[in-house]
């Protein structure tokens, strides 16, 4: 008993030492705020990584420091640990492309920022001067934004403290037995605050400003380096800089999202892709506008340990497609037209698990909540095997390389068919081979 | 139409012949049919409300992982982006294609060291008629067979409501015109050679060479292995049908009808050019082994 206890007390004791800390290592790192078509993407390359991946034509925020790395197993990526070490380093940032014609790019202040439009992609830059200008706007709308909610909160609070008296007036009228109508009137006709509305001016606010190299290239292949002022170039700071751009743009791609399984959705990305279900379930669709990229430099742009297939190309989902309409056909009734709804997602009742997703009705059951989801729903094998679906901008027109098929599968009853056809060249061969033989016998 | 073609065409008609009266692509055949048909049954029965899932079938779970743990998500979603088709029918096609090269490579092999070749060359014939003769056979049975496994694929397509689309088709017509300069390796093997087995070897050991240089570039599990294949491809591909097939493929991708068809005519090309120079050896050497 003794040495069992003596055995588990050591094992416990030594237990820190057996759990398995990823050891970090001092690197100079470039970090990355890479544009990745729709909006901005942190990474960063280390020492050991070769390239630093991003997209032409748009502007890129780039810094040198040191910092700790490690490598996290679990996600199986590269990390910093920034809070430990996080050294700045100044100097001049040296560009060359493959003809041997340098830039050379000296750190700006910056600030980059969504504008609220019609559409997702708004993403501007402001630089120095104007970055400033744009950050005390910024910093005006939220001082009168925060200035507002504070008088908001008195306000409520002066309300609530003149509800709280009321309710307690009414109370001792009441048990004295006098008349309390026109104090209840009174506490009806009270009205809250109305609270006021958070900035509406960006979809992303302005970021504060930072200082960092804004590199903005057209396409190709370029060597990248960073000298310090003393003109001395930064051991480990070589590396080659790979700026791609998207090969087609304006695809047209799905989200597709079964009923039964809302929180898995899948894409239909690929214009030729077909959609195979077993039609168990209505499905929610999402079109969007995609554009299509390498696989492996795209990756690496989003995150520069990331693998991919430099072969390949992919289509990347950019925005959302405004006022849309999507077009069915099959069925036997032709043509039809289906709208996008919001739809609510409301567990099961009962015993049984799961949850059902409803038309969302604002006014009735799910008063005062907010949609799950707001999209196209389509009911595949309704009265066909094969849908067919385009979407259509506002105006109507069929936007082009949004066709795709829905197609309900199962396996048939027929099935015994095929490995019957798979056997069909032994009966041909048999048949050649008894006529030869018929052939030999006869001559 | 000159000598030499007319005893090309009468030795490939005897050839075609007697391939069809031997068992061997028969069983070929239906050993590529029953792969095609373990793959689009299968297909059928990974699907669930939300579209292809591997993991609900073990033979898809295998695939699927072991082509996106080697190649990527992009490479199989790509893959099966029609449907399972255009991969059944490449999968259903290789062991076909292989029986037929393989066969024919050993055959010629044989024939030459039997003396029958130069049997023939007494005659009316020449090596080189003798050596047309069997690449037109063997592309008349790629051919063949190509025809067959679509007409499967399309009775599968009707079976089970999948969509026998331009990627299958377009799978056909590259896998015919890969056939023509593989099976132009095949000739030029059987040339360089002296033996039946020694043929065969050099002829295997050419399409495991391309077949793994091409994978090799398209990999992803190590870069170091994809930078050292994509070296090397730079090197081998313009000898390489893989590549100019790979081309076609990725033009299709693209949209670009110009480039597919650049890309057959380059695996054309290719397919003349290895026929020049096994004419040029068999010429030199002479068809004695």
């Amino acid at each position: 008993m003794k040495r069992s206890s003596l055995i588990i007390a050591l094992l416990l004791a030594f237990a820190p030492a057996f759990a398995q800390a990823p050891v970090r290592t001092e690197n100079l790192i470039y970090s990355v705020l890479a544009y990745n078509g729709r909006d901005y993407s942190p990474t960063f390359a280390r020492t050991a990584s070769p390239a630093v991946f991003l997209i032409a034509g748009v502007d890129n925020f780039l810094t040198v420091r040191k910092t700790l790395v490690y490598f996290w197993p679990l996600t199986g990526e590269w990390k910093t640990n920034m809070d430990a070490l996080n050294v700045p380093i100044d100097g001049v940032l040296e560009i060359t492309d493959r003809w041997g014609s340098s830039i050379r790019v000296i750190p700006s202040r910056y600030t980059y920022y969504n504008e609220r439009g019609e559409y997702e992609l708004n993403w501007k830059v402001a630089q120095d001067a104007e970055a400033d200008r744009v950050w005390a706007h910024w910093s005006a709308i939220l001082g009168a934004y925060e200035a507002a909610m504070k008088d908001y909160r008195d306000r409520l609070a002066k309300e609530q403290d003149a509800r709280a008296s009321l309710i307690v007036r009414i109370q001792r009228l009441r048990n004295e037995g006098g008349d309390v109508t026109a104090l209840v009137d009174q506490l009806s006709n009270m009205k809250e605050p109305e609270a006021p509305q958070p900035p509406q001016d960006y979809v992303v606010p302005p970021a504060e400003i930072q200082q960092a190299f804004i590199v903005n290239l057209s396409a190709g292949d370029y060597t990248l380096r960073f000298k310090s002022f003393d003109g001395s170039i930064l051991e480990g700071s070589e590396k080659r800089l790979v700026v791609h751009q998207r090969r087609r743009s304006g695809g047209i791609g799905y989200e597709v999202i079964p009923g039964d399984r809302w929180t898995r959705p899948v894409d239909s990305a690929t214009p030729s892709a077909v959609l195979y279900v077993d039609g168990s379930s209505d499905l929610y669709l999402r079109p969007y506008v995609e554009d299509e990229y390498n696989d492996l430099y795209y990756a690496k742009t989003i995150r520069n340990d990331a693998r991919g297939n430099p072969n390949l190309m992919k289509w990347e989902r950019i925005q959302q497609i405004p006022r849309a309409g999507i077009e069915l056909t099959g069925g036997g009734a032709g043509k039809s037209m289906i709208r996008e709804e919001p739809w609510f997602v409301e567990q099961a009742q009962g015993a049984t698990l799961g949850y059902r997703i409803v038309p969302f009705d604002p006014q009735g059951a799910q008063k005062g909540k907010e949609p799950s989801l707001i999209a196209f729903r389509v009911t595949p094998g309704q009265g066909s095997a094969v849908t067919g679906l385009r979407t259509v901008d506002s105006s109507g027109g069929p936007l082009p390389g949004s066709e795709r098929q829905i197609r309900v599968i199962a396996p048939p009853a027929a099935e015994p068919v095929l490995p019957l056809l798979a056997l069909a060249p032994l009966g041909a061969m048999a048949l050649v081979l008894v006529r030869r033989a018929r052939r030999y016998r006869r001559s | 139409m000159s000598g030499r073609a007319r005893a090309a065409r009468v030795i490939a008609k005897r050839q075609v012949f007697e391939a069809l009266v031997s068992p061997g692509l028969y069983i070929a055949l239906v050993a590529g049919l029953f792969l095609g048909y373990a793959l689009v049954s299968g297909f059928a029965r990974a699907v669930d409300s939300s579209g292809f899932n591997p993991q609900l079938r073990p033979l898809y779970d295998i695939i699927g992982r072991g082509l996106e743990g080697a190649f990527g998500k992009t490479f199989v979603d790509a893959l099966f982006a029609e449907g399972p088709l255009p991969f059944a029918f490449s999968v259903s096609f290789a062991p076909v294609f292989l029986y037929i090269a393989v066969s024919s490579v050993f055959k010629f092999g044989l024939e030459k060291n039997a003396g029958a070749v130069e049997l023939v060359a007494y005659g009316p014939a020449d090596g080189t008629s003798y050596l047309i003769a069997s690449y037109v056979k063997d592309l008349l049975l790629s051919l063949f067979s190509i025809l067959v496994l679509l007409a499967f694929m399309v009775a599968a397509a009707a079976l089970y409501n999948y969509l026998a689309g331009p990627e299958l088709f377009v799978a056909a017509v590259v896998a015919f015109f890969l056939s023509l300069a593989l099976l132009a390796y095949g000739s030029l093997a059987s040339m360089l050679t002296v033996n039946a087995s020694s043929s065969l070897a050099l002829f295997l050991g050419i399409i495991a060479f391309l077949l793994v240089v091409l994978f090799g570039s398209f990999a992803i599990v190590g870069e170091y292995v994809r930078t050292l294949s994509t070296v090397i491809a730079r090197a081998v591909q313009w000898v390489s049908p893989f590549f100019y097939g790979n081309l076609s493929l990725r033009a299709n991708a693209a949209g670009d009808p110009l480039g597919f068809v650049g890309g057959l005519a380059l695996l054309a090309v290719l397919a003349v050019v290895i026929l020049t120079a096994s004419h040029f050896i068999i010429s030199a050497r002479g068809v004695r082994a």
